[in-house]
């Protein structure tokens, strides 16, 4: 997707029995990798830092998407939970 | 300057009231800092224990019925968020024993001054909800979290610890820490993160209810006017509550803290509490703190200061601040410089709120000047969309919503601005702001 929505609403809680891809901002440095990565969860906004999909990893390519940009992320910013 | 002030429930017919409150009057302040403060005196150890009673246990069942007692009144944290402090206190204690309880009194808002109030005035009332919740919880200390260069506030803590000490009145070791005087000084995380030996700066929390870090004790943080609450509702009980608001109403050369109960509205308030520089009503109020909403006054006036009721309308108390903007002021200026001073006050951490901010307060900036493009207004609509959500910490969601809320209500001076022209409006920097600089 080439937009994602803004997340507004409440953040979710992790939630091991539906996993989803989640990004600690304060230390993300914009480097990029997980929107080529995950191109299906992660967007990046008008000063290159990714917005992050709130939808559940409920798929294989979902999964491996989040599994990859969470590990090549270099600030180790994205987490699966 | 207190001549100008009175209580909000002065002269109306004697109904039966709850009891005690915090304050026994409105309080006055400089519109910065909080070395002066005059209407108020302050309580000490026997003066408090006078009007009071005498230091309770709440340890074991006694813990839980004050508890059952802060959800029976709907007692909420009033930093700003409101969360229900029952439901907190709860959380922290499953994680116990052990651990720490702060008061925060860092009251990172320019504009707020109740927490200083209350621990310059009724440090033993605070005191009193600190140490209830560290019996309740099992925690081995707790902390007087105030900012640095507030000194009358150290002073006044520290010596009613003095007292307590000296009174033997077996209280948990309590430690004062003085933080940064920044805004973001006062952000929760930032504490708990400071007291696990980092930087005092938020952080991201996978899980909010279990904000401090894996091999660390538990911390529940709660705000001063929380922690006096709490205190108050312990001696009184639920049937001697009275379920105030504690406002600092912004003045044009003073600041005034006042109690005000749900029955009274906010066009009350003001009639008591503001001196209009001109002699008409605000135009609008900046409800909250500068991460609050700007509200329409003849929308506000007619509501009650009652955080249950005000929630129904999409506002909230938030940290208390109410700043009424005069009616030959611009409500554009106004809200483009509180925009530039929070985009300032960016913890510099998180792109969207470091990048973002700055670059929507330079469109509002040009706004402003008359130089916003049509193009440029989307692209401040399209950045308000970006950014929000998307901090570690809340600040960048209220810089955006007093930003969004201000354009609403000022509708009419966007419109004037955008034009080419700026308006003329005589009477600037309503709210106050720390000096450039420092």
């Amino acid at each position: 997707m080439s937009r994602v929505a803004p997340l507004r609403s409440a953040r979710p809680q992790a939630d091991p029995a539906h996993p989803h891809l989640r990004l600690d901002p304060s230390v993300c440095d914009g480097v990029g990798i997980c929107a080529h990565l995950a191109p299906d969860l992660v967007a990046v906004d008008s000063w290159g830092y990714p917005i992050v999909s709130g939808t559940a990893l409920d798929s294989k390519s979902l999964r491996r998407q989040a599994d990859a940009a969470a590990r090549a992320c270099p600030r180790k910013a994205l987490h699966v939970q | 300057m207190s001549h100008h002030l009175h209580l909000a429930d002065e002269g109306r017919a004697a109904g039966p009231r709850p009891g005690p409150r915090l304050l026994d009057n409105a309080a006055v302040l400089p519109r910065h800092g909080t070395e002066s403060l005059t209407g108020v005196g302050r309580q000490d150890l026997p003066a408090h224990r006078a009007a009071h009673g005498p230091r309770l246990s709440h340890l074991g069942h006694l813990g839980d019925d004050l508890v059952a007692a802060m959800e029976t009144v709907h007692l909420t944290g009033r930093g700003g968020g409101h969360f229900p402090a029952a439901a907190k206190w709860r959380s922290v204690a499953a994680h116990g024993p052990g651990g720490t309880v702060v008061v925060n009194g860092a009251e990172g808002e320019p504009g707020c001054a109740k927490d200083a109030v209350l621990l310059q005035t009724r440090p033993h009332l605070v005191l009193d909800g600190l140490v209830a919740a560290i019996e309740f919880i099992g925690a081995t200390e707790g902390v007087v979290w105030i900012h640095d260069g507030a000194w009358r506030t150290a002073q006044s803590v520290s010596h009613a610890i003095a007292e307590r000490i000296a009174a033997r009145e077996g209280d948990p070791p309590i430690r004062v820490i003085a933080a940064p005087d920044r805004y973001l000084s006062g952000e929760a995380t930032g504490i708990i993160r400071t007291l696990e030996g980092g930087p005092t700066l938020p952080r991201w929390v996978a899980d909010p209810a279990r904000p401090w870090s894996e091999g660390h004790r538990p911390v529940l943080v709660n705000n001063a006017e929380t922690m006096a609450r709490a205190g108050l509702l312990s001696h009184v009980g639920v049937d001697g509550y009275a379920p105030t608001s504690l406002l600092t109403v912004i003045n044009d050369t003073y600041r005034a803290v006042v109690e005000v109960g749900p029955d009274e509205t906010f066009g009350d308030v003001v009639a008591s509490t503001w001196r209009s520089p001109d002699g008409h009503a605000p135009q609008a109020v900046l409800l909250g703190g500068y991460g609050g909403s700007w509200v329409a006054w003849e929308r506000l006036r007619h509501l009650p200061v009652d955080n249950a009721a005000l929630r129904e309308h999409g506002l909230s108390v938030g940290a208390g601040l109410l700043g009424p903007l005069p009616a030959n002021a611009c409500g554009i200026e106004e809200s483009a410089a509180l925009l530039r001073y929070l985009a300032g006050q960016s913890a510099r951490q998180c792109g969207p709120c470091l990048f973002g901010l700055s670059a929507a307060s330079s469109l509002v900036d040009d706004l402003t000047a008359g130089k916003l493009s049509r193009s440029g207004r989307s692209t401040l609509d399209r950045y308000v969309g970006e950014i929000s959500g998307r901090g570690a910490c809340r600040h960048p969601d209220g810089a955006l919503r007093m930003l969004t809320s201000g354009l609403q209500v000022f509708h009419d001076d966007v419109h004037r601005h955008r034009k080419g022209r700026t308006c003329n409006a005589p009477n600037h920097s309503v709210m106050p702001l720390p000096e450039e600089g420092s």
